[in-house]
């Protein structure tokens, strides 16, 4: 069924149409069904229909991307740029808002620089981590890049939607530096030292002679991000790969507090990631196998669980990275604050060094397996994650959890909550709702139970992270201080930047479209 | 209740577009599509292997040792997504490179392995 932009007749989208097939070849623009259907969001939590999109282009390069852009601007056509398109949980390749015409990068798949003495690289939209491994590899290089969980997305996309890794440098957005961008007028901008003529230091300093603007396109719908500097980490010595088990659930405030000084002393030196118990006991099963009875997973039935497998109720892991004799020293600070903090708890470490051959544990190898617990709660299945920044204090971080926790069992949802270190200074909360992607009920509640989240959240001074599609205006809104002055600003960027509104309206809550109309207010 | 299942899929299939060609793309043989976006979950070990197994035959559950994947339901699972498989887009693997690879998974030829 043809979906149409809003504000567009099919007369008028038919005639931008036949002139982005003009300008990019008629090959590379996509407009049948079946197309179309594989830009949708398989995961979406609902009718995947509400965000259908109306076609797809897919441009070879910048010149291309700038002829679409005239073209959009002309005819009031909203693009939603995607690079591999595979943000899944949070929307994949789908727009926020239908009748949007996908952008899809894909084909600006360059990797431009690789740096072996700097450590950095630069690269195009659609380079996937199969692809920058791949060609790390091919060179024999030195240098390490940090991964998601999947690897199947776009290097450039995950930093830009601050995902998250397991190395040192796993905060990939603060690993950016240096943008190429491109704005809706198809002005192109380099972005920080990248701004003088033949410089060697683009991808060398972060804090340039005026605003650093990298930050800007992240997470937003300021420009189509064209081209990017990233730091890359120099292969390290040795590694040690911890997990800790702690046995009871009350451990959870002295667990947060013992880990905080560790990682803001940086002797925890990567993100380290915390799981409950719910999250610790689907190992490569379906909830079926394990219960079959009406609402979450009772507490009890998942301690027998955790017993089984000789799990405690919290489980903590994370690497190091240092010499041998350096993770020697970071290991007995890590020990001392354990028999100090949590005397319960039990530490495993496995160790490797430089000429050991790469072990999964090191999660250097690129990824795909979350997929494989899509179908937990029943297939077709699917997953959103709320995604609550807290600071790792034992008081604030047991205060997030409790809610969630609570709101999960109310709504009958298996409380599915992991935690990531990601930071010196933060713990981002990965709480996951899994559901059958055919069981309308089911999603309902599940957007219902997101929404409460949202309320009790900002009812406490709790944002989110990143969220699906679905709830990007309800997490924008609760940016409420001084009027929502915060969210005010971003729209008047935006209506600076772009003013006819054609670069992913709905992104992040960013701007606002008038359906009717087809433009901003 | 299968056959009518499948009887639909090759109905919708049949409605799919003509090939569309591209003149710019180095045209991929099916073996190599196969080794690059399939073989990662679709062999033994994989998550879709191990995903499948709960669901077909014994024997199976790997992809290439399929004997009953009429190219319909491989062109209309690659670009709808199945179950935990996310879909592909035509920027993946184009509409020619599909039908070869779907025709290819078909042939049995993938199951002769060397």
């Amino acid at each position: 069924m043809p979906v149409l932009p809003p504000g567009l007749t099919q007369e008028s989208f038919d005639e931008a149409l036949d002139e982005f097939r003009a300008a990019i070849g008629a090959q590379w623009v996509f407009t049948s069904d079946a197309d179309r259907a594989s830009y949708l969001d398989p995961f979406d939590i609902g009718d995947q229909q509400d965000h259908a999109s109306a076609a797809a282009l897919a441009p070879a390069d910048v010149e291309g991307c700038q002829k679409i852009l005239a073209i959009a601007n002309r005819f009031k056509v909203p693009l939603w740029p995607v690079s591999m398109g595979k943000n899944f949980a949070y929307g994949t390749a789908a727009p926020e808002m239908r009748g949007s015409v996908i952008l899809d990068l894909k084909r600006m798949n360059r990797i431009l620089e690789i740096n072996e003495e700097m450590g950095t690289a630069v690269v195009e939209p659609g380079v996937s981590f199969f692809d920058f491994k791949a060609e790390l590899d091919r060179r024999g290089s030195r240098l390490w890049m940090s991964g998601p969980a999947h690897s199947w997305g776009s290097v450039i996309g995950n930093a830009l939607e601050h995902g998250v890794g397991y190395t040192p440098y796993g905060q990939h957005a603060e690993q950016i530096c240096g943008m190429e961008v491109l704005l809706a007028d198809g002005t192109l901008v380099r972005t920080g030292l990248g701004a003088l003529e033949g410089t060697r230091e683009w991808q060398a300093y972060r804090w340039p002679f005026g605003p650093a603007l990298d930050g800007l396109f992240t997470q937003s719908n300021f420009a189509i991000v064209t081209k990017m500097g990233l730091w890359l980490m120099p292969e390290p010595e040795g590694m040690a790969g911890v997990s800790i088990r702690v046995p009871r659930k009350d451990d959870f405030r002295a667990l947060v507090d013992t880990l905080r000084p560790l990682r803001m002393t940086d002797t925890i030196n990567a993100p380290y990631t915390i799981a409950n118990g719910w999250r610790q006991i689907t190992g490569g099963r379906v909830r079926a196998q394990v219960w079959n009875g009406p609402g979450a997973i009772p507490p009890e039935r998942m301690e027998e669980l955790l017993e089984e497998r000789g799990n405690g109720w919290w489980s903590v892991i994370f690497n190091l990275f240092d010499s041998p004799a350096g993770l020697d020293l970071r290991l007995d600070k890590i020990r001392r604050a354990f028999a100090e903090g949590l005397p319960d708890a039990t530490i495993e470490v496995r160790r490797w060094q430089q000429g050991d051959p790469q072990e999964p544990w090191m999660r250097q190898e690129v990824s795909l397996a979350p997929l494989g617990a899509v179908d937990w709660g029943g297939s077709p299945g699917g997953h959103s994650d709320l995604g609550p920044i807290v600071a790792p204090l034992g008081d604030r971080a047991e205060q997030v959890y409790d809610i969630i926790e609570r709101r999960f069992l109310e709504y009958g949802k298996d409380p599915w909550v992991g935690m990531f270190g990601i930071s010196s200074r933060a713990l981002v909360f990965v709480a996951d709702m899994y559901f059958t992607r055919t069981d309308a009920e089911d999603t309902a509640r599940c957007r219902a139970l997101f929404r409460q989240l949202c309320e009790d959240m900002q009812a406490i001074g709790v944002g989110l992270y990143r969220t699906h599609l679905r709830f990007m205006d309800d997490a924008a809104a609760m940016h409420a201080w001084g009027d929502h002055a915060l969210p005010r600003l971003n729209d008047r960027i935006k209506t600076a930047l772009d003013p006819n509104g054609i670069l992913a309206p709905g992104k992040q809550g960013i701007g606002t479209w008038d359906k009717q109309l087809g433009a901003q207010p | 209740m299968r056959r009518s299942a499948l009887a639909m899929v090759v109905v919708v299939a049949m409605a799919l577009p003509a090939v569309v060609h591209s003149s710019e793309r180095e045209v991929r043989s099916p073996q190599d599509i196969f080794a690059d976006r399939c073989a990662y979950c679709h062999e033994a070990g994989g998550w879709g292997t191990r995903v499948l197994a709960r669901r077909v035959p014994e024997g199976q559950a790997e992809l290439r040792q399929r004997d009953n994947l009429p190219p319909a339901l491989t062109m209309l699972v690659v670009r709808r997504g199945i179950g935990a498989m996310p879909p592909f887009t035509p920027t993946e693997l184009s509409d020619a490179e599909l039908e070869a690879l779907a025709e290819w998974l078909a042939s049995g030829t993938p199951r002769q392995r060397p």
